[in-house]
């Protein structure tokens, strides 16, 4: 199992305390393309905010790749973010005063890599995603769908072994939705990433192989969706 | 590297307004620094200017009234140094320090040349002299040891005498090879010195031999100067002076710890308290520019503080993908290390083209004590150690500056960052 969680309880202390996880058990193997789906509120965030040693848990086990996440030092688990774990966010969260390319590049800087081979490397997985063109553009030149698509970039740049995306098409609209929804099979099929998307939306979810219900801080039931049939709305359309 | 500057510059670029005004409080700091020590020094260069312009291991003796009653004798009486107070400063219980002793006479008398005439102090004086007070000569020589053997009657002015004696806007050169006419005598100028603000500026020389036999001055002596070794310290050289005074007014049947029987005017301690004074100087000034430069750097802590706040958001975007607490450290330490270095570097050299300017100006200009001409500032300049030092302080400001934003920065956990706006 590439990702294994057991047992594992979150509850937030500012002010009223707040059970948030409680107690999560949950494997994903590699090369899974799973989506992870509840109501506002449910607890997908802070799930996949642990996930990717964002923010730490109580109590509980999780391993990547057999490694215990625990305790870690800041500089490890920085460690471990950049080399194993790509990030997708709703708000895109590119920085405003870089290009796209320098927004590309930015994790392979922090693994110390040149500055010739990150800014080709960049180039390159820009041109994989249609946006050669948009290199030297700045975030605010662009549509959301552009900025998501650098964020997916940026991302997949270090090569890691899980892409977590906490609701990647919250800020687009449908048609864009379903273009980013599609490129993240196409990239869990043809580079075998292991992808985890958080949404609440059903027709995103529908996107995946596999569908994890979480409702209350619990995982609930757990969907077999290679078939892309649990949306109402049919295999192919993203309802907003 | 390259990279941390980019970084740098994209953080200045996008704050223009604010890292310019930090920036002015740096440079107002250093500047005022700066200039402050240049004119500290320009100052002291002018007030001790005295201190380096004597070989400053001598000391001098002169006499005076007696302020206690001593041996059966009163108090207030005229205590006359003579010969026999340098056979006793020659002699064997001073010897370890005392190296050359020489003497000198002197008497007030009326110079003319043609029809101008002034007065001045004729000493009677040993070539040694020149040496010990590192006078200056303008033309031809100092009084030698033939003039001492063969009594001669020859005379060294000070620049401004001879150009008292000469018509107007010649040059005291002229006066070389000349006879003038010292009190009943005619003296052949053999020198011309630079005129001394310090010591005054009619003192002329002769040989010690011809004046003392012209004036008839026996054995009286004006004063008795002398060099000394192996007294390092300023209490070495008290002690020492209590011995010398202690030995003198003792031959001259005054107490033995009587000031004022006779004056020790000892060049070494002299200096040695001018040093201390300059250093006591030299400390509060730069006080007052370390204080006028901590403004500079809560300026640029101040805006760090704000900066890393704004930011918050992206260097939570920076950890998600990797950045090390280190590396947002690094960030902003580079920051503001940079815009303290920078604009510290302007201070400094606005400040160092304005001590240029005070040397052109108030440098130049003298103010008038006592008829006296004396520069108020001499040099206003800090060296190469100053600038160095100023470097030190730069970069150790700014690090200051950015620890605490920079720690700040560092320690907000990637999921709290993220969620700033
Ligand atoms: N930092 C926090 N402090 C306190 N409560 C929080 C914090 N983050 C989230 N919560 C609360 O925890 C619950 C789950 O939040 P979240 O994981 O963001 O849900 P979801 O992503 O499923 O909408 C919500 O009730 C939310 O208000
Ligand atoms: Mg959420």
């Amino acid at each position: 199992m590439l990702i294994e969680l057991k047992d594992v309880n979150k509850t937030y202390n500012n002010g009223q305390p707040l059970h948030v996880l409680k107690g999560i058990d949950l494997s994903i193997d590699k090369g899974e393309f799973v989506s992870i789906m509840g109501a506002s509120g449910s607890g997908k965030s802070t799930l996949l905010n642990i996930l990717g040693i964002l923010d730490n848990y109580d109590t509980g086990e999780y391993y990547i790749d057999g490694r215990l996440i625990k305790g870690l030092s800041e500089k490890q688990a920085a460690d471990y973010r950049n080399r194993l774990i790509g990030f997708i966010f709703q708000s895109f969260n590119i920085i405003g005063f870089k290009t796209a390319v320098e927004n590309v590049e930015l994790p392979l800087f922090y693994q110390g890599v040149s500055r010739s081979k990150r800014h080709e490397m960049a180039m390159e997985y820009l041109d994989r995603l249609g946006l050669a063109d948009w290199a030297t553009h700045y975030p605010n030149e662009m549509s959301g769908g552009q900025k998501q698509r650098v964020a997916i970039a940026r991302a997949l740049i270090t090569k890691p072994k899980i892409i977590l995306a906490d609701e990647p098409t919250g800020a687009l609209d449908s048609k864009t939705s379903e273009e980013v929804m599609q490129l993240l099979g196409r990239l869990n099929r043809e580079e075998g990433v292991t992808i985890i998307v958080v949404t609440h939306e059903s027709g995103v979810a529908n996107c995946t192989d596999k569908i994890v219900h979480i409702k209350d801080g619990l995982i609930g039931r757990i969907e077999d969706n290679r078939m892309h049939r649990a949306s109402v709305f049919g295999a192919d359309t993203i309802m907003k | 590297m390259r990279d941390i500057f980019t970084e740098i510059w994209e953080s200045v670029r996008r704050n223009k307004l604010r890292t310019s005004l930090t920036g002015f409080a740096v440079s107002w700091g250093i500047f005022m620094l700066i200039v402050l020590l240049g004119a500290g020094n320009g100052l002291q260069n002018a007030f001790f200017k005295g201190g380096d312009q004597f070989a400053s291991n001598t000391m001098m003796i002169g006499g005076g009234y007696t302020s206690k009653a001593y041996d059966g004798l009163k108090e207030g009486r005229r205590i006359s140094i003579d010969d026999k107070d340098v056979k006793l400063i020659e002699g064997d219980a001073f010897a370890t320090n005392v190296e050359q002793v020489i003497a000198t006479v002197s008497t007030g008398e009326t110079a003319s040349y043609g029809k101008k005439s002034t007065s001045l102090t004729l000493e009677g004086n040993y070539p040694e002299r020149q040496q010990m007070e590192k006078i200056e000569l303008v033309a031809g020589r100092y009084i030698n040891s033939k003039d001492i053997a063969a009594k001669r009657k020859v005379v060294v002015l000070p620049q401004n005498t001879a150009e008292a004696l000469l018509p107007a806007f010649s040059q005291a050169q002229d006066l070389l090879g000349r006879h003038i006419k010292i009190g009943q005598f005619s003296y052949l100028v053999v020198g011309i010195t630079k005129s001394d603000r310090m010591m005054g500026n009619n003192m002329a020389a002769a040989p010690f031999s011809t004046i003392k036999t012209i004036y008839n001055k026996g054995e009286d002596l004006d004063d008795i100067t002398f060099t000394f070794h192996g007294l390092k310290t300023e209490k070495a050289n008290e002690e020492f002076e209590e011995q010398l005074r202690a030995a003198v007014n003792l031959r001259h049947r005054a107490a033995p710890d009587d000031k004022r029987a006779i004056w020790i005017w000892n060049r070494f301690s002299q200096n040695l308290q001018m040093n201390k004074v300059g250093a006591i100087i030299n400390v509060a000034l730069w006080i007052i520019g370390l204080f006028t430069l901590l403004g500079g750097i809560v300026g640029v802590s101040n805006i760090m503080l704000i900066t890393v706040k704004e930011r918050t958001h992206e260097f939570g975007i920076r950890k998600a993908i990797g950045a090390k607490p280190w590396d947002i450290t690094k960030l902003i330490l580079a920051e503001s290390v940079t815009i303290t270095a920078v604009f510290g570097y302007i201070g400094m050299f606005l400040g160092m083209l304005t001590c240029r300017l005070l040397d052109k100006t108030l440098g130049q200009s003298t103010v008038s004590i006592m008829d006296d001409q004396i520069a108020m500032l001499v040099n206003p300049s800090v060296g190469l150690d100053v600038a160095i030092e100023a470097t030190i302080v730069l970069i150790v400001a700014g690090s200051i500056a950015g620890l605490f934003p920079a720690r700040k920065a560092a320690r907000v956990r990637p999921i709290e960052a993220l969620r700033a706006e």
